[in-house]
This record gives C-alpha cells, sequence and structure tokens, in this order.
C-alpha cells in the first residue's frame, strides 16, 4: 500500500456564466475516482431564484437515480440565499445516492454567491490602510460577518471598531 | 461565453502504510487559494496532524485562520461530521477551509471503501465492488460517535420545569412583581415574536429560562418561542408561564421551499421540508397566522442592493400571496434587507411584525412586536395578529 501511488483522487470544478439577459449559469462538474457528475442551473437575476436545473450521476457503487432531472425540477424557485442548503436537502431527500447531488447543487449555488461576492471584494482598495478600512466598514455594514470567522473574530482588528461603537451603544 | 468566477478543488489521497492516510486537498477558485493537508487512522477515520496554507486571500486578518486549523484535531471524518467542520472551522478559522475540510472528508471515506475492497479482493473476494459495498456496508458506524445531524435529533426532550433545563448562565430572576406582567404598558404590550432556545433550536445557545429571564430584565412583556420544526407542548409552555410568571407564546419556524416561515396558532409537528401553499391550507384550516421571516435575507458580504433588487421585482414573489405577514425587522438582517421587507408590507398591504430572532441572550428583545392591547394567550395572541393593531418596535 505505501507506495506513494495515489489511491483516490477528486477533481470539483464550479464556473458561473453571466448571460446575455442578466441571469447567471452555474455549472459545478464532479470528476472522482468512483463519479462523474454535473449540475447545470439558471439562476434568475436579480430574485435569485432558480430558473433551470439539469444534470448527470454516474457512480461506481451507487444505484442510479431514477429521474434525476425529474426530482432537480423540484428546486425550481428556491431561492439562492441564506438556508438553502435545508430546503434543498428537504425537497431532494436525504438518500445515499442523492448525498453528492445535494452537495453539488449546493456547490453551484455558492459559485453564485461567490460571483456576486467577488464584485463587491473587487472595490477593495490596493492602499493597506484603506484595504483596512474598506474591510472594517464591511462587518460594520453586514454584521453576520462579525464573529464567523478567524478575520472577523471578537477582538480582531478588522472589529475594533464596531465593537467600540456597540461598547459606547450599551453604555447609553 | 466567458467565465466570471471559476472555483476548482483538487483532492489526493495516498496510502502512508497500512493503518494511515495522508490527504491533500487544494482549494483554487477567482477569489481564494487555499491547501490543506492532514492525515487520517483508516480503523477509525480520526484524523491528526492537520496543517493548512493560503495562497491568496481577502482581509488583512485572513492569515489568521490557520491556528484555528489545528481544532480539527482528532474529528472523526464519518458521515455527518460536515455540521461539526462548519460550526468549528468554518466559524473560527475560514469557511473556506471548512469547504475544502469537507470534501476532503468526502474523499477520505470513498478512499476507505475502496481500500476495503481491494483488500477483500486480495483475501479471495470475488465481488464487485457495488456488490461488495451493498452487502459489507464496511464503514457504517465506525467509531459510532460521531454527531449526526438529522431531523430525529432536533427531537430533544425538555423538561420546562426541571433543573436540567436551567442553565442560566449566570443569570438571576428578577424579583417577581404582584401585579403580572399581562397589562398594556405605556407604549403598548410589547412581545418578542422571534426567539430561538436551546437545545430546541441547535444553533440557539442559550436556555429557555435564561431567554425569559433576561426577557424579563429588558422590560419586554412576552416572547414568543419559534424554535425551528420544534413543537413545544401546551403543558410545557404553561409551566414555564406559572414559573416565571411571565407570558410566554409559542410558535414554530418552519422551513418551506420559499424560506422560513413564522406559524402562529398552528400545532402540527411539522419536520423537513413543506411546500408554502400546502402550509398555508392547513395553517388557514385552524384559524392560523402565517409570517415570512426574514424574507430578504441576503448574504455575508453583499445585499439585496447590491444586486438591484427593486421593490416591485421583491413584491412580486409568490411568498407574499400566501402569507399573512411579513417580518419587517429581523435581529439578524442588515438595514437594508429590513427596509426592503418594510417596502414590500407597505406595497402590499400587508401587516409587519417584529422579532429579534434571537438565539442567545445578548440579543433578545433587540426588536419586538407592540400590540395596543394585552395578550394573555395564545389564542389572543392569533386573535390580535389578524386584527393588526399592531407594528414592529426597535425595542433594546
Amino acid at each position: 500500500m505505501a507506495n506513494n501511488i495515489l489511491e483516490f483522487s477528486l477533481n470539483r470544478s464550479t464556473s458561473v456564466e453571466p448571460l446575455n439577459d442578466g441571469n447567471l449559469l452555474s455549472i459545478c462538474q464532479l470528476r472522482d475516482t468512483f463519479t462523474a457528475a454535473e449540475i447545470r442551473m439558471l439562476v434568475k437575476m436579480p430574485e435569485l431564484e432558480i430558473a433551470e436545473i439539469s444534470g448527470s450521476f454516474r457512480h461506481a457503487y451507487l444505484d442510479e437515480i431514477e429521474d434525476l432531472n425529474a426530482a432537480l425540477q423540484q428546486l425550481l424557485g428556491v431561492r439562492v440565499g441564506a438556508g438553502m442548503l435545508k430546503i434543498i436537502k428537504g425537497l431532494l431527500g436525504e438518500a445515499e445516492n442523492l448525498d453528492q447531488v445535494v452537495y453539488m447543487v449546493e456547490e453551484a449555488c455558492h459559485g453564485v454567491i461567490l460571483h456576486l461576492t467577488k464584485k463587491v471584494l473587487l472595490k477593495a482598495p490596493e492602499d493597506a490602510e484603506a484595504k483596512f478600512a474598506f474591510y472594517a466598514n464591511m462587518v460594520k455594514k453586514s454584521i453576520r460577518l462579525y464573529d464567523r470567522c478567524a478575520a472577523f473574530a471578537k477582538g480582531s482588528p478588522l472589529v475594533a471598531e464596531l465593537e467600540a461603537e456597540q461598547r459606547a451603544g450599551g453604555e447609553r | 461565453m466567458i467565465s466570471e468566477f471559476n472555483r476548482n478543488k483538487v483532492i489526493n489521497v495516498v496510502s502512508l502504510d497500512a493503518a494511515t492516510l495522508a490527504v491533500h486537498g487544494i482549494l483554487d477558485d477567482s477569489i481564494y487559494s487555499l491547501e490543506l493537508d492532514f492525515k487520517v487512522r483508516i480503523d477509525d477515520l480520526v484524523c491528526f496532524a492537520v496543517s493548512g496554507r493560503w495562497l491568496r486571500w481577502t482581509t488583512p486578518e485572513c492569515p489568521e485562520a490557520l491556528k484555528f486549523l489545528a481544532q480539527a484535531e482528532g474529528f472523526c471524518l464519518e458521515p455527518g461530521i460536515d455540521e461539526k467542520i462548519h460550526k468549528i472551522i468554518g466559524r473560527t478559522a475560514c469557511r473556506h477551509f471548512a469547504n475544502l475540510f469537507i470534501e476532503c472528508a468526502y474523499a477520505v471515506r470513498e478512499t476507505v471503501k475502496l481500500l476495503h475492497w481491494q483488500q477483500a479482493q486480495a483475501d479471495g473476494s470475488e465481488l464487485s465492488l457495488k456488490d461488495f459495498l451493498q452487502r459489507g456496508k464496511p464503514q457504517e458506524g465506525v467509531a459510532g460517535a460521531t454527531e449526526r445531524s438529522t431531523a430525529a435529533a432536533n427531537k430533544v426532550e425538555i423538561k420546562a420545569d426541571s433543573a436540567a433545563a436551567v442553565a442560566v448562565d449566570g443569570l438571576k430572576e428578577p424579583a417577581k412583581k404582584t401585579a403580572g406582567n399581562a397589562a398594556v404598558g405605556k407604549g403598548g404590550f410589547v412581545i418578542d415574536l422571534h426567539v430561538h432556545t436551546s437545545p430546541a433550536s441547535p444553533c440557539a445557545s442559550d436556555s429557555v429560562t435564561a431567554m425569559i429571564i433576561e426577557a424579563k430584565r429588558i422590560g419586554l412583556q412576552g416572547i414568543c418561542l419559534t424554535d425551528h420544526n420544534y413543537l413545544w407542548s401546551e403543558s410545557e409552555i404553561e409551566a414555564l408561564r406559572r414559573k416565571h410568571d411571565f407570558p410566554v407564546f409559542r410558535a414554530n419556524e418552519i422551513v418551506t421551499e420559499q424560506g422560513d416561515m413564522l406559524v402562529f396558532g398552528f400545532y402540527e409537528d411539522v419536520q423537513g421540508i413543506i411546500k408554502l401553499r400546502e402550509l398555508k391550507r392547513r395553517v388557514a384550516a385552524v384559524g392560523g397566522f402565517i409570517v415570512a421571516a426574514h424574507p430578504f435575507r441576503g448574504f455575508l458580504t453583499f445585499g439585496a442592493d447590491d444586486i438591484g433588487l427593486t421593490r416591485e421585482k421583491a413584491a412580486s414573489r409568490e411568498m407574499f400571496q400566501l402569507v399573512d405577514g411579513i417580518e419587517v425587522l429581523n435581529g439578524k438582517v442588515t438595514e437594508t434587507e429590513n427596509g426592503l421587507a418594510q417596502e414590500v408590507a407597505q406595497a402590499l398591504k400587508l401587516p409587519a411584525t417584529g422579532g429579534s430572532d434571537a438565539h442567545d441572550v445578548s440579543t433578545v428583545g433587540f426588536y419586538a412586536t407592540v400590540f395596543t392591547q394585552a395578550v394573555n394567550s395564545e389564542k389572543e395572541l392569533v386573535a390580535a395578529l389578524h386584527k393588526g393593531n399592531y407594528q414592529p418596535v426597535k425595542f433594546r
């Protein structure tokens, strides 16, 4: 076994393409030792709702998913956003052979969110001080970021101003 | 065709020896680039020697995430570990490292299945991979101690009056007033209509007792428990009311395909996802009331305003034809998102409510709903909601 030869390899790729009508096409593809799968999703903008979805799934040891595309149509109208995973799981079910499909739909949705996030991040200044202020202001504008990761954790320099404002608010 | 966002992940798993795997993961996308390395014991799927590396990141503080990756030491990578990775690595380190870790954990489980099959073949088995795994299920319950996030797991037993439920985190109950709380104060009768408690809502961190004590301390006149797909019993609520001499109501935050709904006066134990249209049918049949919870809850770095969602577009969502009211002040969303909800409620002439969406005592009562009349029972609460004599308020 210990011959440095790969036992298992996984490649997952997600891409998001804006279409002429402003909607977004998100595609998640998976190729690993056992699996070849793809999910294609059209997201209507600015509502961020799944407007079209299709997929394919082949796996070495899991049963074929009967009517995968029919099952995926249950997701039409679901909004890409907070809380979507529980909705996707709830609508598609949690059978073993659907695990990866659920995950890939979620990844395609994350691709859309990250595509929109990228647009915001492109506005960050290059100058170090201004860049710091940009991110400090971002957490003030979107409190959901606060204490959600190491960068915006309690006590982080990026949240110092926010915490000072909170303390001042509490004292009033 | 121009792809404007790309994310590529590569995970490789190698056998170090008969008992150990080495995992190397790469996540490289339009925004971030990071790597993760760790080892795993094949017999129990426990990982160790976790390390990471940033190649590209965003904020000046992102590099701090690396020091928190060690918290994954000892994780058992069985199915069900994803939520723990999200909670611990995602929240303390970085959600992108968590995403990569989850991908690696999947690769590890698949590798172990492959190794078991290969071992069986070496031992003379002629079963195909599929037959072997379907007959043997070798990886079910390797260690048996992994947290599994299932709907059933949410059905925790909560005894409202038991000592076990009184995890009050150092809070002391204020002295009981001789006059009850069920009277309209100067500003009206103020109820926080959206409160989560632990353990009924797995995402909450404070107990119902702690929440009630804090609600009394800050001067609320009632709270409504809206635990996720969790139905409190009438007797539990009555016990809480009596014990704390405080109006406690129950509702339910139910997940539909169109988002979360706060449902009042409806006592079916709904698990999983229900279609909003079906929920509406059932709730209307018993005279209940549905409020669209945080309808424009957005994202971490951008909001409805960034994507050009106008009031007209927002108001045209099918959801608003099926709900009885809209939560326009929610403590977990931005001012812009609450503002859009307010505009939509006004445009559609739907009643508007407020609630903290508190998951711990520090935020209970942040927003609330002020009623013009005292509300003494759930029946009265539902009647008051239908009547419409209330408005959302910033309370705390």
